[in-house]
């Protein structure tokens, strides 16, 4: 069976779907910046499939790849230096008990 | 070529998988390190190696350690877990709305009109994307969000120095 | 591996045109894999750089422990092993007999999955950061154009294994020894990378094999090494000192040394799996030295080297020495320097190493364009000098004095 673009979009939309799941259902704020690290790579995963299967001779989406991945890299930076500093305020990573904006 | 599909697939569903449903935050990050490898593996097999080894020298020499300090410093040194999670409402709400997604997207994905628009195979063209290529579209047509990107990222580590700095000053 | 697949494709005229035993090896080819289908020829031209990296490497490494504590000894003014055979040369298989034989213990309370794992992915990363290393003129084991970068991507992933030793073993030493050691590889590695791209823009590719040959041709084929040019020099320097701080040799050895938080991540790890975490350093070491080698000392390039049979001898024999006398530097260096600080150590990555290795940078891009000969090279010279006297003015902390040596008499 030929491997068709068809695949790769199930695929990401797959892959999309158990990011998007995990961060919303865990409660450690550390596990859902990883989901969210999941759906990032599974957007950036179609943008190569489509380059792959249609746009073979532009690179444009190579490009819009590498920014997107550095904007997660960014991304993922600043989201954990903020899971430190709640840390030292909560003494824990729990997104439940970080209810109150006070403080 | 389908038999790489099919199996880097399994370990990047699979990983995917454990990462956001195992208890343990370290073998989260293990699996979702998994998961990393498997995307890379995919870019190598689309022909965009350098993307395939760009891909494993941010997020699986950066973010991943970046998660692995971000846990380790986050964490009661004593050597306890911390509270286990358990299967809850949050669960079923997060896997439903995911199930939606998914269901939409194929959905989507299969309908008559698109398929028609999707191509069967592969371009004819085989065309490795020379790196010396990319880095002249970098700097030639996109040199703009290039120069934007160099001041997000200059922006993003300042700011995350500050926000995760102890704040010595103001206990004094 | 194209190389062995071609030789064995002509292997027939190839053999026959070395004088003398030509005929005769000719007709064993011909008896062994003279009507092979094709995948066979495939097959083997995959196995022999596998089992060539496999075995000389960690033959390298082994010898080069030994080498290690006889030159550490000399060093010390003391004489290293000697009881084990003549000259201590069986030392590495009575070292190897012992580790393998000793016990394994692992915590009660380790997570075993991550002990287990953890040796494992120190040593994947290193032995594969070998197959982009050219040993001779076209003899890679695979040639990738991102040959380099594939280099640096393996040595990131390498990162892993300090966590995961530190983290599984349950121990709060080895977790500030873990903390301690990937912040001070990840800081080393950016100059590291940086320097390395400076010798990427001078070739053109990222290929290692473009990057040996780019240096041949010239004076006895030495006069074209990056390292005799200004910002190959400087990119030289930076390169090493990254190399050994992302291999914790000293002097930056903290993650490791004795003196330091117990030995770091690799406390609680004994027996087959402490020897699995030296081999996975030993052999980083001594892949960055072969990366050194053919970024900038010329590769395999030396006089006599080329294409052919003779010249592809030749350069086997160059690649070797060269990777030997970098290891002899590292050794030496790590018997004669005491260890840095931490905080000295992550100073000196961000704010010396990191700005010299952008000014290198400038350098190259400087050397490219200046197209007359000698002021480009005293312009890039003085650019490189001017900002290095300007770094350490601007990151010296404390007025160091002069030092009055009092003796005993």
């Amino acid at each position: 069976m030929n491997v068709s673009l068809e695949h790769y979009l199930m695929l990401t939309a797959f892959v999309f779907a158990i990011g998007l799941c995990g961060a919303l259902s865990r409660k450690n704020a550390i596990i859902v910046l990883m989901g969210i690290e999941i759906m990032f790579n599974a957007g950036i995963l179609n943008f190569v499939a489509f380059w792959h299967y249609k746009y073979f001779v532009s690179l444009t989406a190579q490009v819009f790849a590498i920014f997107a991945i550095s904007i997660a890299a960014a991304e993922s930076a600043v989201g954990l230096a903020l899971v430190i500093a709640v840390y030292r305020h909560y003494r824990s990573v729990d997104l439940d008990e970080m209810r109150s904006l006070k403080g | 070529m389908e038999i790489a599909f099919w199996i880097l697939s399994a370990i990047t569903v699979m990983g995917a998988i454990m990462a956001i449903s195992l208890r343990n935050v370290m073998h989260c990050l293990l699996s979702l390190i998994l998961f990393f490898f498997g995307i890379a593996g995919h870019y190598f097999l689309l022909h965009a190696e350098f993307l395939g080894a760009v891909q494993i020298l941010i997020y699986i020499g950066a973010v991943a350690v970046l998660i692995a300090l971000a846990t380790m410093l986050t964490r009661h040194i004593t050597g306890e877990e911390g509270p286990r999670e358990v299967l809850g409402g949050k669960w079923w709400a997060g896997m439903g709305t995911a199930a939606i997604i998914a269901g939409l997207l194929w959905a989507i994905i299969r309908k008559d009109a698109l398929a028609r628009l999707l191509p069967t195979e592969a371009a004819n063209i085989s065309y490795t994307a020379l790196v010396g290529d990319i880095g002249r579209a970098l700097v030639a047509d996109w040199v703009v969000p290039l120069e934007a990107m160099a001041v997000l990222l200059t922006a993003a580590l300042i700011g995350a120095v500050v926000i995760a700095l102890e704040e010595v000053i103001r206990k004094r | 591996m194209d190389t062995v697949y071609q030789f064995l494709q002509h292997a027939e005229e190839v053999l026959r045109g070395i004088p003398l035993v030509g005929g005769l090896l000719a007709r064993l080819y011909h008896a062994l894999l003279g009507g092979a289908p094709e995948w066979v020829l495939l097959a083997i031209s995959i196995a022999v750089p596998i089992l060539f990296v496999v075995s000389v490497f960690p033959g390298i490494f082994a010898y080069t422990t030994l080498v290690e504590r006889k030159a550490l000894g000399r060093i010390q003014n003391r004489i290293g092993p000697n009881r084990v055979g003549r000259w201590g040369l069986l030392q590495p298989i009575a070292d190897g007999v012992k580790l393998l034989t000793k016990e394994d213990i692992v915590p009660r309370s380790a997570d075993k999955f991550v002990h287990f794992l953890a040796p494992v992915a120190a040593v994947i990363p290193s032995v594969l950061l070998f197959s982009v290393v050219p040993i001779g003129a076209g003899l890679v084991p695979v040639d990738l154009n991102i040959g380099l970068l594939f280099a640096f991507a393996i040595s990131t992933a390498s990162v892993l294994a300090l966590f995961m030793g530190g983290w599984a073993s349950r121990n709060k030493f080895s977790l500030l020894g873990a903390m301690r050691a990937v912040a001070q590889v990840i800081s080393y590695e950016v100059p590291m990378v940086l320097a390395a791209v400076a010798v990427v823009m001078a070739v053109g590719s990222l290929s290692t094999l473009a990057i040996a040959r780019a240096q041949s041709g010239g004076i006895l084929n030495v006069s074209h090494w990056f390292v005799f040019r200004p910002w190959g020099f400087v990119g030289f320097v930076l390169f090493t000192i990254g190399a050994m701080a992302e291999s914790a040799r000293t002097p930056f050895d903290i993650p490791e040394a004795e003196s330091e938080i117990i030995a770091g991540y690799h406390t609680e790890y004994s027996g087959f799996k402490f020897a699995l975490f030296q081999l996975g350093e030993y052999l980083a070491s001594i892949a960055m030295a072969g990366i050194t080698v053919t970024m900038f000392l010329g590769g395999y390039n030396g006089p006599g080297s080329g294409p052919g049979f003779f010249g592809g001898l030749i350069s086997v024999f160059w690649f070797f020495s060269k990777l030997g006398c970098m290891i002899v530097l590292t050794i030496w260096i790590r018997g004669t320097w005491p260890r840095v600080r931490v905080d000295q150590l992550m100073s000196f990555a961000w704010k010396i190493l990191l700005p010299m290795s952008i000014v290198n940078i400038v350098a190259v891009a400087m050397w490219h364009y200046i197209t007359i000969r000698p002021i480009a090279w005293i312009g890039t010279t003085l650019w490189l000098v001017l900002w290095f006297v300007t770094l350490n003015k601007l990151a010296a902390t404390e007025k160091i004095e002069k030092r009055e040596y009092r003796y005993a008499s």
